[in-house]
């Protein structure tokens, strides 16, 4: 069987390298793990965990409809799979989404906090009741298994009618309404995706899928377990989804044909090009496939004919769910950690999919491992060439040690800067600009984003007073008689080494051993080592002396800026009394281009040396 | 240099590290697992808890236990089973790397203790490696990676010493420091599957026996029908 025991060893090991993510994601936050930013608040994993795991876990409906509803004895084989794959589904829902919302503790305010003019509201208690619902209607199948709980099993079953009813109506409601939410994004959506009649046609797509995905299941799980196809009724399936899917394909191209975008289609954009794709492997291709009575019958064309509908209808979801937004929002690629977690939600519901098939009767006939049967001679394990044990032992062993390994190589792969600035990168301070030729004014944009700071020296100095350079300029280098901020604090977010052990160390710099400054016989800490001006006796400290040898790192660009420009300007604002929005962000944050810049000037000119400023009396400095 | 010593102590620390506390975690969660199920199906439940306690407790703090032979192995053994757990844990520049990537810190050794330990730890693996050479009982008794991880444990306590209180260089303090970290990396990554594992499986050893030891109702008259025995008393 080792099918199924390898398909497992795989799915384990996306499944720990996933729970290595997730726990970044919840000790770090979304910062770490995803490249989403406010522009682009909904990427892959709104598209392929929500948007395309509800649309997948359609089969449950589809299949309990088909046999209770409209009373096709036949396909009760594919029942009880199809109800399982659709709990499984909701749960990934359910788990993929509560990695992406930003605050998932506060996903219990939906049902008390009600906002009934939301199509979210809509879809989130949908999801929720028909989650419940889908547990009610399969647990009747793992009771089974157990006597004690078997008056528990016999009131569930006499309430399954109205809970298949139930499901139905859920699902008609919230598949239909994850096409509303998109409706009132009507320009950020790209036109051949965007329609009116959006939830319509999200509700026949997810009939279709729905219809397929209980097909791709259903000749997944007898391949792996090696049992005869059930090519007979999955035909019968195919057939069906033909039909809805010309349905879907009408509605959709009379709907474009309609408001008038046709041409769009044609016009080269790679939208236009997605859009095809999109049609022709979700649509158009099985359609006509299985519209044929002597392909739909034949199981290699299943397989190809329902995975092209599972794959083409997830890359609607995601189209919608984002990828056709592009444009219109920032630039978004999924980072490796987004897809890490998406690929191990889906393993991990596939693995409990396995389990529920193997201890429980969801099929008829549960499959049976052949190498536990009794008589069945001990085989090696081909990696470490020894008897692992029984097969149940002998998988336990293996998954586990993929688990961790898996597990291991998530975390290591994390980026080290991403994880110990909690999601920002190293970003080296660029000087701020000079804009006067009296070196007056400063435009300070140290990564040079679209924001700047304008800060007057003059305007400064005029209102609090001379001794107020040295509050900025508290400390220079070695040689210098003025160093701006950005020659000590040289990163733009994370706290740096203020000594620079690099150079202090290297050959080519004062190649100085470790006790030439650090006492011996002591712990090698900042405080064991010699003031910088034992070396440099004319380094003058304009402020703390202590502070800035004590502390071994010194706080990035921004915190640093921020701590000394909005401590003293809250004090200011309250001292001021024309300027009372002076701590305010805006009152220094600007946006676009500064307006002296535009004379010609470039961001990153050279700075004039300081050499001959005259600098105030420091000498009572940090007192 | 400076990148390999980067990558040693980021994201190969970090691989290696978390492989040594899941693979522990995961032999242990093994080890009761199929303790339990054995114990599940046995036919006697009865627990001798009192005993395997004291005896737990005897091989945890093996005061009394070891010294019965070999003595003068089994107090360096000791000694250097004490350092090699103690200083790593507690040194005060590892504690601070944990604080500046994590955020967690503890009570960190003295300086001198540390230094102290550090080269106890190193003269006691260097006598049990002579001994284990020349002293016949236990050189018979040896097997080749017996050797290797006595040379695999000291690197790390080697370089870290020197690179801790020897006045040396950059260049060379960059290079040992490297040793020490990639040593110590190897160290994390093999422990889960050599016998170094019995950090955390020894203090179980007791309990997993004896919950192992347990047979199924029957299963001597099994044993004899299995060997065409039938009726022989066992």
């Amino acid at each position: 069987m080792n099918r199924v025991q390898n398909t497992k060893l795989i799915l384990w090991f996306l499944t720990g390298f996933a729970a290595a993510v997730a726990l970044n994601r919840y000790v770090f936050g979304l910062g770490v793990t995803t490249n989403l930013s406010d522009r682009t608040p909904w990427g892959f994993w709104i598209g392929f965990d929500v948007m395309a795991g509800v649309a997948l876990a359609a089969g449950g409906f589809v299949t309990t409809a088909i046999f209770y509803i409209m009373k096709r004895e036949e396909c009760h084989p594919m029942v009880k799979p199809a109800v399982l794959t659709a709990f499984l589904g909701y749960l990934a829902v359910v788990a993929g989404l509560l990695v992406d919302l930003g605050l998932p503790w506060n996903i219990w305010h939906m049902i008390i906090y009600w906002n009934p003019h939301s199509p979210l509201f809509e879809v989130g208690w949908c999801v929720m009741l028909y989650t419940t619902v889908l547990l009610l209607e399969f647990s009747p199948v793992p009771l089974e298994k157990f006597s004690r709980y078997a008056r528990i099993r016999d009131f569930l079953m006499k309430f399954r009618f109205p809970l298949v009813l139930l499901g139905i109506m859920l699902s008609t409601l919230h598949q239909s309404s994850l096409g509303t939410l998109f409706l009132i994004m009507r320009y950020r959506l790209y036109p051949l995706w965007y329609s009116h009649i959006l939830p319509v046609e999200f509700f026949i797509s997810a009939v279709a899928l729905g219809l397929m995905m209980v097909a791709f299941e259903s000749l997944a799980s007898h391949w792996l377990y090696r049992r005869e196809p059930e090519t007979h009724l999955v035909a019968k399936l195919c057939r069906a989804a033909a039909w809805v899917l010309a349905i879907y394909f009408v509605a959709k191209m009379t709907d474009i044909t309609v408001s008038g975008k046709l041409g769009l289609i044609f016009d080269g954009k790679w939208q236009s090009n997605l859009f095809i794709v999109e049609v022709l492997v979700s649509t158009i291709i099985p359609a006509a496939l299985f519209f044929v009575p002597k392909y739909r019958g034949n199981n290699k064309v299943q397989w190809i004919g329902s995975s092209m509908v599972v794959i083409g209808m997830v890359l609607n979801r995601i189209d919608v769910g984002g990828l056709a937004m592009l444009d219109s929002t920032a630039s978004y690629t999924p980072s490796w950690m987004e897809i890490a977690i998406s690929l191990g939600v889906v393993s991990a519901a596939v693995l409990v999919f396995l389990f529920a098939i193997e201890n429980f009767h969801v099929w008829d006939i549960r499959p049976e491992d052949p190498e536990s049967l009794p008589h069945t001679l001990p085989s090696f394990d081909y990696s470490s060439r020894t008897w692992l044990g029984i097969p149940s032992v002998a998988s336990l062993t293996k998954h586990t040690l993929a688990f961790v390994l898996s597990f291991a190589l998530g975390m290591a792969l994390m980026s080290g800067n991403r994880l110990h600035a909690e999601g920002i990168d190293q970003i080296t301070v660029k000087p701020a600009t000079v804009v006067d030729s009296l070196c007056d004014t400063l435009c300070i944009n140290g990564n040079r984003d679209d924001q700047f700071v304008e800060f007057s020296h003059e305007g400064h100095i005029s209102r609090i007073g001379k001794d107020s350079c040295r509050v900025c300029h508290h400390l220079s280098l070695p040689g210098d008689k003025l160093s701006s901020c950005w020659e000590c604090h040289t990163s733009m977010y994370k706290e740096v080494d203020f000594f620079k052990h690099d150079w202090h160390t290297s050959a080519s710099g004062a190649n100085l051993r470790c006790d030439d400054c650090h006492t011996p016989g002591v712990t090698r800490t900042a405080q064991s080592a010699k003031k910088c001006t034992a070396c440099h006796p004319a380094y003058k400290f304009l402020a703390d002396e202590k502070n800035a040898t004590e502390k071994y790192y010194i706080p990035s660009y921004v915190d640093a800026m921020h701590k000394l420009c909005v401590s003293c300007h809250t004090v200011e604002a309250k001292k001021v009394k024309d300027k009372p929005n002076l701590a305010q962000c805006s009152t220094c944050h600007r946006i676009g281009t500064p307006p002296e810049l535009k004379a010609g000037m470039k961001w990153d000119v050279t700075l004039p040396h300081f050499d001959n400023v005259v600098l105030p009396d420091v000498g009572q400095a940090g007192k | 240099m400076g990148f390999l010593l980067q990558f040693a102590r980021g994201p190969l620390f970090r691989l290696c590290f978390i492989i040594m506390l899941l693979g522990l975690a995961r032999i242990l969660f093994l080890d009761f697992w199929g303790a339990q199920k054995v114990y599940r199906r046995a036919g006697d439940k009865k627990m001798p808890w009192r005993l395997i306690a004291s005896r737990t407790f005897e091989w945890v703090f093996p005061v009394k236990r070891v010294f019965r032979n070999r003595q003068v192995y089994s107090f360096f053994s000791i000694l250097f089973h004490i350092g090699l757990i103690i200083v790593p844990v507690f040194l005060f520049a590892h504690i601070s790397l944990w604080k500046s990537s994590v955020g967690i810190s503890w009570p960190a050794l003295p300086y001198w203790w540390a230094f102290w330990l550090t080269a106890a730890t190193i003269v006691f693996a260097t006598l049990m490696l002579v001994e284990r050479l020349v002293v016949k009982s236990i050189h018979s008794l040896s097997r080749g990676q017996d050797y290797l991880w006595l040379l695999l444990l000291l690197l790390p306590f080697v370089t870290g010493f020197v690179c801790a209180n020897l006045n040396i260089s950059a260049g060379v303090y960059q290079f040992l420091m490297l040793v020490h970290v990639l040593s110590g990396d190897l160290i994390f990554f093999m422990t889960p599957f050599t016998k170094i594992a019995h950090c955390v499986l020894a203090p179980f050893s007791q309990v997993i026996d004896a919950l192992a030891w347990k047979f199924p109702p029957k299963t001597d008259e099994d044993i004899c029908a299995t060997l065409s025995k039938k009726g022989a008393p066992v």
